[in-house]
């Protein structure tokens, strides 16, 4: 096991050296500005826009900012005023050929993998077979998809997946609100953990702890979230796109009215486990709210990392899904490589050579034989009715006797 | 299990090691260098007789394409961009033409051409016309005012100046193996002042 341990790590080490994704340096940067004093930076950003050299919003939520700053100030006494220059270097090339870029980007990136082998122990945890905790961990540790998607898109999301994974320790404790506690502190790095709220509130015992598992969550972000609370909030994380594209309207339905798709299948998914499911498993749930999410939605690749420790866990209680889980999640890998977006794809790979600039997309390749939106549609299609099946499986009783 | 671990530490291995290779391997040209810095605030227009010439330096053999900015403005050039190329005599060498419905306000365009197999080290002077633009389908292109060891002056408006327009010089490799071992030299040269260092 340490020597598994031992390489998962140097790969691992690898990849995060050796691919890089622009986002990294981009909300770094934002978060360099806490150690110089910085609480607001919402507001500093929007407010200093025109003197900074990069000057996107900070897009995640304030715990975020303050996890990366803190561990940015805590480790730039070993890199001195490199890592900042480095940081708000604007310059597409120079920041790429600077020599330091592998240090930088390990020690970046260095956070994500005590939290990927921090996930790694606490999947083991959900199995008492100890064959299958062995399995799991092995599994996290040794899948080509975890490791790309948190080393290559440098995947902050693994903050919230961590407090997830610990979410559902709790509630296989029959921890409801504790649960709650840990989901609403995920919820102050990614919103998405909130969706999981119904579910919990449904497996509460009485209409206290009902009231205290929808109460909870909601407390700890606004205690997290209302001291920053302003229209720059607001417009850079609140409803920037990422946050809100699950709840892209889907279809018309006339007088400017329309379905938004994913809140309709979620919605079902409640009610379901509401009147008609005796014994909600709200794990299977869980695992169908975020398939659902994948099926219907236009989703950002570093979104797959929300569902992925699940699916090992699914992977290992139900090793006849194995293949289908791992086909769909091949699939949903490959739909985002498909889109107009060179930081999918080529660019990953500009530390080695900004030559590489001028080599087409997969985007552009394909677009050259067939249409490249309607190759996606096709893939999307077939992950949505692959995926629909698997969730029919979690949720059929039949499946479970 | 053991499948998945050989499976995963391929892949990565794989996608560290030998995409970079690949990705090379796909290089029909290679720049000279990076587009030098320009003030976005200078420009010049282009349209109909209106148009700029410039002298270079060409610094590798088989110079094969030219690359600039230009501004488009609400994709209003929808007409013929053409560059044509001259030898240090001012003969015609070589013409590229692009249509300006095809760039987007801002682009990093080519004016890709026939290598040129003895381009070392050699001056050549470009032109750059719409000549079927008139004066509200105008193209802007950026300029330098000082020169560098590959752009040396333009004209524009029957008047001479240093500098020129901030260009890109690409050239064919020799070998697709010459492209991968550049930019393995360089990633590995990179590694080793990281260690140095």
């Amino acid at each position: 096991m340490k020597k598994l341990l031992v390489l998962a790590i140097v790969l691992r080490i690898l990849v995060a050296g050796l691919l890089f994704h622009p986002d990294i340096k981009t909300y770094n940067y934002q978060a360099s500005f806490l150690k110089k004093g910085v609480f607001n930076i919402y507001t500093y950003l929007v407010q200093n826009n025109k003197m900074l050299p990069i000057k996107d919003d900070f897009v995640y939520f304030p715990l975020t900012y303050f996890v990366l700053g803190g561990y940015q100030a805590a480790i730039s006494p070993i890199f001195g005023n490199g890592l900042d220059s480095w940081l708000a270097n604007a310059g597409s090339n120079s920041v790429v050929n600077d020599p330091n870029i592998f240090k930088y980007l390990i020690a970046l990136k260095l956070p994500y993998l005590v939290l990927d082998i921090a996930i790694a122990f606490l999947l083991k945890r959900f199995f008492d077979d100890q064959e299958k905790a062995k399995k799991a961990f092995i599994l996290w540790l040794f899948n080509p998809f975890t490791i790309f998607l948190v080393y290559a898109f440098s995947n902050v999301d693994i903050f919230a997946v961590l407090l997830t994974v610990i979410a559902f320790l709790l509630l296989k404790k029959e921890k409801l609100i504790l649960a709650s506690v840990a989901l609403g502190i995920a919820a102050g790095f990614k919103l998405y953990p909130l969706l999981f709220i119904p579910f919990l509130f449904i497996k509460g015992k009485d209409l206290k702890e009902k009231v205290f598992i929808v109460l909870i969550p909601a407390i700890i972000l606004g205690i997290i979230v209302v001291p920053f609370w302003s229209q720059d909030f607001v417009q850079s994380a609140l409803i920037s796109g990422l946050t809100t594209r699950i709840f892209n309207p889907g279809f018309s339905i006339g007088f400017g009215e329309s379905m938004i798709v994913g809140l309709f299948s979620i919605s079902i998914l409640f009610f379901y486990a509401l009147l008609v499911d005796k014994k909600p498993k709200l794990f299977n749930y869980w695992v169908v709210l975020l398939i659902f999410i994948f099926a219907f939605s236009h989703f950002h690749i570093a979104w797959l990392l929300w569902i992925a420790p699940f699916i090992v866990i699914l992977a290992v209680k139900k090793p006849a899904l194995s293949l289908s889980l791992f086909f769909l999640t091949a699939l949903a890998f490959v739909i985002p490589i498909l889109y107009d977006d060179r930081s999918m794809t080529i660019s990953l790979f500009r530390v080695y050579s900004t030559w590489y600039d001028l080599i087409s997309t997969p985007f552009a390749i394909v677009q050259k034989f067939y249409d490249p939106y309607n190759l996606q549609s096709v893939l999307h299609s077939i992950l949505a009715g692959g995926s629909l099946v698997i969730g029919y499986k979690l949720l059929s009783k039949e499946e479970e006797k | 299990m053991k499948k998945m671990i050989w499976l995963t530490t391929l892949s990565v291995l794989f996608v560290v090691f030998l995409v970079p290779a690949i990705l090379a391997m796909t290089l029909k040209m290679v720049p000279a260098g990076d587009q030098p810095g320009y003030n976005s605030d200078q420009r010049l227009s282009i349209y109909g007789k209106r148009g700029v010439s410039q002298e270079f330096v060409s610094k590798e053999k088989n110079l094969t394409a030219i690359g600039t900015s230009i501004r488009n403005l609400n994709l209003k050039n929808k007409k013929e961009i053409i560059l044509s190329l001259y030898d240090e005599n001012n003969k015609l060498i070589r013409t590229s033409v692009l249509n300006g419905q095809n760039i987007q306000d801002g682009d990093f365009v080519k004016f890709v051409f026939e290598p040129i197999p003895d381009s070392l080290n050699k001056i050549y002077s470009f032109t750059i016309f719409s000549p079927e633009a008139g004066p509200e389908e105008t193209i802007e292109v950026f300029y330098i005012n000082s020169p560098t060891d590959s752009i040396l002056e333009f004209t524009y408006d029957e008047k001479t100046h240093p500098g020129g327009l901030p260009i890109v010089i690409f050239h064919k490799p020799q070998s697709k193996w010459e492209v991968v071992w550049k930019v393995y030299s360089n990633w590995f040269s990179r590694l080793l002042r990281l260690t140095s260092g």
